[in-house]
């Protein structure tokens, strides 16, 4: 899983992000971009030693200042579920068309009786 | 061109610039790097106490940040008792 997938699928979760200067911030993720460029709002800030706190409303913060994010845990199986779910819907679309000329089982079996009844009635 | 894409849904060790030495499962990659690791947990080695083992999470670290990522053997870190390791931590790097 590419890890700014997982970062867009972080939309409105709540996350630490530490910067490079070893600052923390606290909040709920807004939007984000290729650059990991993010906006946080309802932000809680710590600088580096951990003893001045800050409330922010919104902050941007620019992705190369970015150490790391701590996200929630459940969002790993949500982005799985969710990746497993879009391509499942491919494979059904495309079964679904391909279905039409070769047939699955379940339409071959449904055609398979009744073209022999068909048949055997007209032997008969 | 060597890749990371061997060592995903594996247990790893990152190891940080700031000098953290991280364990977790590889859940995802890019191309720069950044890293997904999932259940990871912070070890923080001492000279005087045993490893301390910190339960993070899901975390999404830089690739800027990440100095080295080393394939964690399961059987043999299962066989370490934690307790009595005794190491120096690993210091942050330092440019020119």
């Amino acid at each position: 899983m590419l890890p700014l997938s997982l970062l867009t699928a972080a939309q409105n979760k709540p996350m630490l992000v530490e910067l490079k200067n070893g600052e923390t911030l606290n909040g709920h993720l807004v939007n984000c971009d290729n650059f990991m460029n993010i906006t946080l709002r309802e932000v809680y800030q710590t600088n580096p030693d951990g003893d001045r706190f800050w409330k922010l409303k919104e902050c941007y913060i620019r992705g190369s200042t970015i150490k790391y994010l701590r996200v929630p845990d459940v969002l790993l199986d949500t982005v799985k579920e969710e990746q497993n779910r879009a391509r499942d819907v491919g494979r059904n679309s495309r079964g679904g068309h391909i279905g039409g000329r070769g047939g699955p089982r379940a339409r071959g079996t449904r055609g398979g009786p009744m073209r022999g009844g068909r048949g055997r009635g007209r032997g008969a | 061109m060597s890749s990371l894409q061997g060592y995903v849904d594996r247990k790893v060790l990152l190891v940080l610039q700031d000098g953290r030495a991280i364990v977790g499962t590889l859940a995802g990659f890019d191309q720069k790097s950044n890293i997904v690791l999932a259940d990871s947990k912070e070890r923080v080695y001492s000279v005087e106490d045993g490893v301390e083992e910190i339960p993070l999470g899901l975390y999404l670290v830089k690739g800027e940040m990440i100095c080295l990522v080393g394939e964690l053997d399961e059987e043999i870190d299962k066989s370490v008792d934690l307790a009595t390791v005794r190491a120096e931590p690993i210091p942050p790097i330092r440019y020119g």
